[in-house]
């Protein structure tokens, strides 16, 4: 089973613990990289081997599985996507992605576009999975409008779901289901 | 130690699993709300239930309660179980559902979800209980949990898998409390783990 992509304009690869460390670090040090999850930043470069180790043992257990979307020919990175919390009884999954803050909108987008149109096809055929959402802090405008375009269906708001920096956070919940792909 | 307390309510009770409820629980798993859900067929399982519903209590992982109604002429009968799963204690949320027989009424059901939320709340500072309502399911649930101050939050599509390629969705309930968090006390103070008490009662909970 092949779990790398590649498309026009960006790869879609899992990460390699020896090289990816400085741009991962780069990504998840960026408060606003991370602020709809919501969580806080990575601080140290020494966190980003635990979070490739968790990465590469997640895979390993079929917990869930990361992906770097890398541009095809500079290799920056531009975003971190994971599948996580995967119920093979219910066939359901969560998604999480992480998005390179400075990178401009309409850009993101189409390589977004490009990235998940591997992904998503590849989960829902190849793993067998049904429906995929994807929970993010309420107000997260940037995110949202992408799921949207990724064809994702808004299903509601849980509320009070973590405390964070002194909040109560709720969270948006988005989903895209088999059929939905199909269509 | 005893977690899961037995609460009364009118007309009957909730009360922890017991290894002599057996054949009670097997009863109510031969006919199982929950929709796909296929009925029990090995009684053996249910005393693996009464195990684990020992040490999820014990662990603050969840708390399972069965519902005993008092019956006119015998014994009282188990006609259903209050649950509650997927419990974050330290972000004071749980997931709450009742599984009963046809012969439980929506008021013995209301009445023995109500005691639980209470004991939780109480006990466990819990502020955020979540229902999910799935397709399927009687909807004099749905009207029951709004009497209780639910709100109908999400509309899960397909999150309830009821076939090799069939799915339901599921009504995501919640109610939040509007008491306040418990305050953080030194650790250790309490030798009563995860029952946090009210500072100004010495650590008495």
């Amino acid at each position: 089973m092949n779990w790398n992509f590649t498309t026009t304009n960006v790869n879609v690869r899992l990460p390699i613990n020896e090289q990816d460390g400085n741009a991962l670090f780069a990504l998840l040090q960026q408060q606003h990289a991370v602020d709809h999850i919501p969580r806080i930043a990575l601080t140290d470069a020494v966190q980003v081997e635990d979070e490739l180790r968790r990465m590469t043992m997640q895979f390993e257990t079929r917990e869930g599985a990361s992906w770097l979307v890398t541009g095809t020919y500079d290799d920056q990175l531009f975003a971190r996507i994971t599948v996580k919390k995967i119920n093979w009884m219910m066939r359901a999954a969560q998604l999480q992605w992480e998005l390179a803050p400075d990178c401009d909108n309409e850009l993101m987008t189409r390589l977004m576009s490009e990235a998940m149109n591997e992904v998503l096809p590849f989960l829902m055929a190849e793993l067998g999975l049904h429906r995929l959402e994807m929970r993010l802090r309420k107000g997260s405008d940037k995110h949202t409008e992408l799921l949207k375009k990724l064809c994702f269906t808004y299903e509601g708001c849980l509320p009070s779901q973590l405390e964070f920096d002194g909040e109560d956070i709720a969270l948006d919940v988005y989903s895209i289901l088999t059929s939905d792909l199909k269509s | 130690m005893k977690f899961t307390p037995e609460i009364p309510f009118a007309g009957g009770r909730v009360k922890p699993l017991l290894a002599q409820d057996i054949d009670g629980l097997f009863a109510l798993y031969q006919q199982p709300e929950l929709p796909g859900q296929a009925p029990l067929v090995d009684p053996e399982q249910l005393s693996r239930l009464v195990d684990i519903s020992v040490k999820m209590a014990a662990t603050q992982r969840g708390m399972m309660w069965a519902i005993e109604i008092d019956q006119p002429d015998s014994a009282p009968k188990i006609l259903g179980m209050v649950s509650g799963f997927d419990w974050h204690a330290s972000q004071l949320r749980i997931t709450l559902r009742v599984d009963a027989l046809p012969e439980l009424s929506i008021t013995q059901r209301q009445a023995a979800l109500t005691v639980c939320m209470n004991f939780l709340e109480t006990k466990y500072h819990v502020r955020n209980f979540a229902y999910p309502w799935i397709v399927g399911q009687n909807a004099e649930i749905k009207t029951m949990l709004t009497d209780l101050g639910y709100q109908s939050c999400a509309i899960l599509r397909d999150a309830w898998r009821i076939g090799e390629n069939a799915f339901a969705d599921v009504h995501q309930f919640h109610y939040l409390s509007n008491t306040d968090k418990p305050i953080a006390r030194r650790l250790g103070d309490d030798d009563q783990l995860g029952q946090v008490v009210n500072n100004q009662q010495g650590g008495a909970s």
